[in-house]
């Protein structure tokens, strides 16, 4: 045992000095947000000499940061919604109907997982003024929605394909409906699923910035990554102001994740394993 | 229970946000105006509040965009048959790619008889290279100078330099005295075509030059060319020793901050340097010329245009404001307001440093690359930005960025064909 | 279970019992009766309809239309003649634009190959040592996965603040710690700056691949191992012939999603470096050189969405034929598993 201990510590150091790397630039950057231009520069490293708030409330107001976070809440949760609602009922009918074409439209889907839907940004701006979507949040849910399907078909039908085969017989020779089949048997069991479907999605959803650039003119309609980006570009000079803007910007997000890492971490296991 | 609250909230959130937007106002005409001058906001503000209370049929808003994502806004609202009414357009070959398919509307000087007494040079940049029409109504004419801190310069006991030995010298001199001579940086290729456009033309020889290039009697492998390329490398030893990092912002804050007496830059400087630091005593010098004595040569551009989306449903009201934007009320209120040369003929310069950048366009050369070769892709500029960055890291010799920027140009401009 | 999850599934159910016919009166014995198969039929058309619809409409279409675009002859933006393989041609034939070509996919791949040994081998090692349950594992991992929720609107301009060359604390860290000679402008000197940037990509997603991997280890019967054991193998002889061959899936996973990721590669090089991949195209990628030639440089303005377009093909070939591949390998791989 006495033997072990020089692996252990080593192993320890590996990992903390990891962790430190992870950490110590969201340290700085929430500590330098609280100070003045002058003193980043001057005193990069150490605690603000003052505990300066007001950049945090410049920020807030001049960037119009609780609009802006509530519409990329909105768009979000719709956009997931419709992802996880589609998706699970594709993800079924590929996953356990046998049918001429199965694999055809399977592979379909998974072609939208490797390419860019930003190569189609051309078209698709007119596609959403021809559906008078444009300058609305739909535009964005449609949009994030339909790129967000692939994933949740490959992930979905990957689980519902593994579920034992005699689940839905069983209930079929018990009456049930098709529907019911779905919702009442086979969907409580792909649960674990819908979470990483929701995960894998959720974090590029909230943090894109290109199409609400290109789709959204409104201010009162911009998401959260395109308000702060335009917010960076105005204050690109004063350090303190963009410190305090992305420790804003990132705290949601973080907070959600200290909240439910255990879950995120939990889905993109299952995710992995399973894929 | 708490499920259904949830979707309860969301329903709740989504019904509230997904409000068609506010429905066009009744009576008065509203026109937008998009830009990509967002830092000018606040000064067109007041100036279309001006044409409001003349015209109060009309409403306009000005809606400014970042300047990286304009032209991807801009492009594909256009092509989608929407955009603003009032466009806020580049000149030369940026107006071209806007203007030869279809989406601006062509002006006459029946419509702005204004523009009659703009100079030549100035409707040059408002022009479809393919027909010879207008498109706009040019803003502001921008020049190429190296701004100094007089406090610095005073401090290291150097003058303005008059020839380009003296330069060197001054340089020299600053770094010795441990001020870093020049404020810029490598990292953004334009700032290095920037740069470019002051060193340049009193090596090669000005608007001699530019003709001949234009009309294809030399090529960018001129030895007249490439050897004033040379010249630029000769600074490299006065910039942040890590100025290939130094990008826009951090080379507007070295001088800002007094960490850098001198800054290559255009005039449209001014205003901002003004604004943000009023303690700041600067003014600007051209380019030195070789020897002393000598006249130097200074670029300068047509900095945009003011046009109307050919698509517009209030044809008639967007031409009022075009035309506004022509008179000399206008461009006085631009001059005054943003520090920056307005291109109406005929605008009193009150600002000293501006006044300076005016005397110095008594010998005044186009902007090469901007005025001569962005009409098609690949652009000279595009060419010549990257090449540049090439040459101040150390990767290629001036001899090479002559003959990248011709062989480049040479896929769409005739003339430079084979050689 | 997340909020979102349970919303979702909720309001699916709640959305079943308005809009489709009861499920249950399917089989009716009073309307005239449907054949078993018409109904499955129908139903099916029904579950897949939705998700197939909206894909097609709102990407499989406007990708095709942007293809297509690749045909046509482009004045600005605006489209006139149909013109073949001739914006092809140009795109091949033409200086600088078949070597920015090459330039750009040679980046690709060296990102792809870098982040497949910086990243994913560093994710694994940490997988390695987090699977021996060393105190604070959870800790850890949950640290470690931590920038892979940021933006990358956020990463990216933290770091650029982090390594400019005058302000940042990179290069004063490094002065500090008496290696002021190692200071350098990261990100404006050709040489450094695709590295750097990639390395920051690594930084964002290391905690992706660190936890699919430990994820495969976990997966690793215990019996095996303590079999290996009792053999009296060291644990490098266990992690070399047990957990390696059956970490397998795990890395096909991580080796589709880095070669994905890599190709696909635009935001943080858009965010730190501008859309022209300076400097001199040292960070240009194929997406960029896209959207540059689709949209225009940021000060000319100048657009040829005829090439554009054909690079957007290139591109669709390049991700389509290792998809496929991708898809084939995983089938069968499912198929061995079954």
């Amino acid at each position: 045992m006495t033997g072990r201990w020089p692996g252990k510590l080593a192993t320890q150091a590996v990992l903390l000095a990891n962790a430190v790397l992870v950490l110590a630039p969201m340290v700085i950057m929430a500590l330098s947000a609280f100070k003045s231009t002058r003193e980043i520069f001057q005193n990069p490293f150490g605690l603000p000499v003052v505990w300066r708030l007001e950049n945090f409330s410049r920020v807030w107001v001049e960037a119009r940061f609780a609009l802006y976070f509530r519409n990329s809440v909105v768009v979000t949760l719709a956009s997931l919604l419709i992802i996880l609602v589609f998706g699970a009922m594709a993800g079924y009918a590929l996953g356990r109907v046998r049918f001429a074409g199965n694999d055809a439209l399977y592979l379909y889907f998974l072609s939208g997982l490797m390419l860019p839907i930003r190569l189609g940004i051309i078209p698709l701006f007119i596609l959403m003024r021809n559906l008078r979507l444009l300058d609305t949040p739909w535009a964005l849910i449609l949009t994030y929605a339909a790129s967000g399907l692939p994933s949740a078909v490959f992930i979905l039908t990957g689980f519902f394909r593994a579920l034992p085969a005699d689940l839905d017989s069983a209930a079929r020779i018990d009456g049930a409906g098709e529907w019911l089949i779905f919702r009442g048997v086979m969907l409580p069991l792909v649960r674990p699923a819908l979470v990483i479907v929701a995960i894998y999605n959720l974090i590029p959803i909230w943090n894109d910035f290109f199409f609400p650039l290109v789709f959204i003119q409104s201010d009162r309609l911009k998401t959260l990554p395109l308000g702060m980006t335009a917010f960076f570009g105005q204050y690109y000079t004063d350090w303190a102001l963009l410190f305090a803007g992305l420790t804003l910007a990132a705290v949601p997000v973080i907070a959600l994740y200290v909240l439910l890492s255990q879950h995120f971490i939990r889905g993109l296991t299952a995710g992995a394993v399973k894929g | 229970m708490r499920r259904r609250w949830l979707v309860g909230l969301v329903v709740l959130l989504l019904v509230a946000t997904l409000y068609p937007a506010s429905a066009r106002g009744q009576g008065a005409v509203r026109l937008t105006f998009w830009s990509w001058r967002t830092e000018d906001k606040w000064a067109y503000d007041r100036m279309i509040r001006v044409f409001e209370q003349r015209n109060p049929g009309i409403r306009v808003e000005f809606v400014p965009f970042r300047q990286t994502e304009y032209n991807t806004i801009l492009s594909s609202a256009l092509t989608a048959g929407r955009g603003p009414d009032i466009i806020h357009l580049r000149a030369y070959g940026g107006l071209e790619t806007f203007a030869a398919p279809g989406f601006i509307e062509p002006l006459t000087f029946e419509q702005v008889p204004e523009l009659r007494t703009f100079s030549r040079q100035m409707l040059e940049g408002a022009r479809g290279r393919k027909d010879g029409k207008l498109y706009g109504v040019p803003f502001a004419s921008q020049t190429i100078v190296i701004y100094y801190n007089k406090k610095l310069f005073a401090q290291a006991g150097v003058g303005v330099p008059k020839s380009w030995d003296e330069f060197l010298a001054v340089a020299k001199t600053l770094k010795d005295k441990g001020i870093l001579p020049f404020a810029n940086g490598g990292k953004e290729g334009w700032t290095l075509e920037v740069m470019s456009g002051a060193i340049l033309p009193n090596f090669y020889g000005g608007t001699t030059f530019f003709d001949a290039v234009m009309a294809g009697h030399t090529s960018f492998k001129d030895p007249a060319y490439t050897g004033a390329l040379a010249r630029m490398l000769e600074l490299r030893p006065y910039l942040h020793p890590n100025f290939m990092g130094v990008d826009y912002a951090t080379m507007q804050q070295l001088f800002l901050n007094e960490q850098a007496a001198m800054f290559i830059g255009g005039s449209w400087e001014i205003g901002f340097f003004k604004a943000q630091n009023r303690n700041l005593e600067f003014d600007v010098f051209a380019a030195p010329p070789p020897k002393a004595g000598q006249v130097p040569w200074v670029s300068s551009f047509n900095d945009g245009n003011y046009g109307v989306n050919a698509k517009t449903a209030y044809k008639d009201a967007a031409i009022k404001f075009i035309r506004f934007t022509a008179t000399r009320e206008f461009g006085q209120m631009f001059t005054d307001l943003l520090a920056q040369m307005s291109a109406v003929p005929g605008v009193v310069i009150k600002d000293p440093v501006l006044k300076h950048v005016q005397e110095m366009n008594r010998k005044a050369t186009p902007y090469i690359m901007l005025v001569g070769f962005r009409w098609q892709a690949p652009t000279g500029s595009t060419l010549l930005q990257s090449a540049l960055q090439a040459m101040m890291a150390g990767q290629k010799t001036p001899e090479q960025v002559g003959d990248e920027v011709t062989r480049g140009l040479s896929a769409w401009f005739e003339p430079f064909r084979g050689r | 279970m997340p909020g979102s999850n349970r919303s979702a599934g909720d309001s699916a159910a709640g959305r079943a019992e308005v809009a489709p016919p009861a499920p249950r009166s399917t089989p009716s014995r009073r309307r005239p009766p449907l054949s078993l198969r018409a109904t499955r039929r129908l139903w099916l058309i029904v579950f897949l309809a939705p998700a197939t619809a909206l894909f097609a409409i709102f990407v499989t279409y406007p990708i095709l239309s942007a293809l297509a675009f690749s045909l046509y002859a482009w004045e600005g933006i605006g489209r006139r003649g149909f013109v073949g393989l001739a914006n092809f041609a140009r795109l091949f034939a033409t200086f600088p634009y078949s070597q920015l070509l090459g330039n750009a996919f040679w980046h690709n791949v060296l990102v792809f190959g870098v982040t497949m040994v910086v990243q994913n081998g560093a994710a694994l090692a940490l997988a390695l040592l987090l699977a021996r349950s060393p105190r604070g594992a959870k800790i850890y991992r949950v640290i470690f996965f931590l920038p892979v929720t940021l933006s990358l609107v956020i990463v990216g301009f933290l770091w650029a603040l982090f390594l400019n060359p005058v302000f940042g604390i990179v290069n004063r860290l490094l002065a500090g710690a008496g290696l002021g000679a190692w200071a350098r402008p990261w990100l404006g000197d050709p040489a450094t700056a695709l590295l750097t940037l990639t390395l920051i990509n690594a930084w964002r997603w290391l905690g992706f691949p660190t936890i699919v991997f430990l994820a495969g280890i976990n997966a690793v019967p215990e019996e095996y191992l303590e079999a290996g054991r009792i053999d009296g193998a060291t644990e490098w002889q266990l992690t070399r012939h047990v957990i390696f061959p059956l970490l397998a899936p795990a890395v096909t996973i991580i080796v589709l999603l880095t070669f994905i990721g890599s190709f696909n590669w635009f935001e943080l090089p858009y965010v730190v470096q501008g859309v022209s991949g300076g400097p001199n195209r040292s960070t240009d990628v194929l997406s960029l050189f896209f959207y540059r030639l689709a949209f225009g440089e940021v000060d000319t303005g100048l657009q040829d969405i005829g090439i554009g377009s054909a690079i957007a093909v290139l591109m669709f070939l390049v991700l389509v034929t290792v998809s496929a591949l991708a898809a084939v390998l995983l089938r069968r791989r499912e198929v061995e598993l079954a």
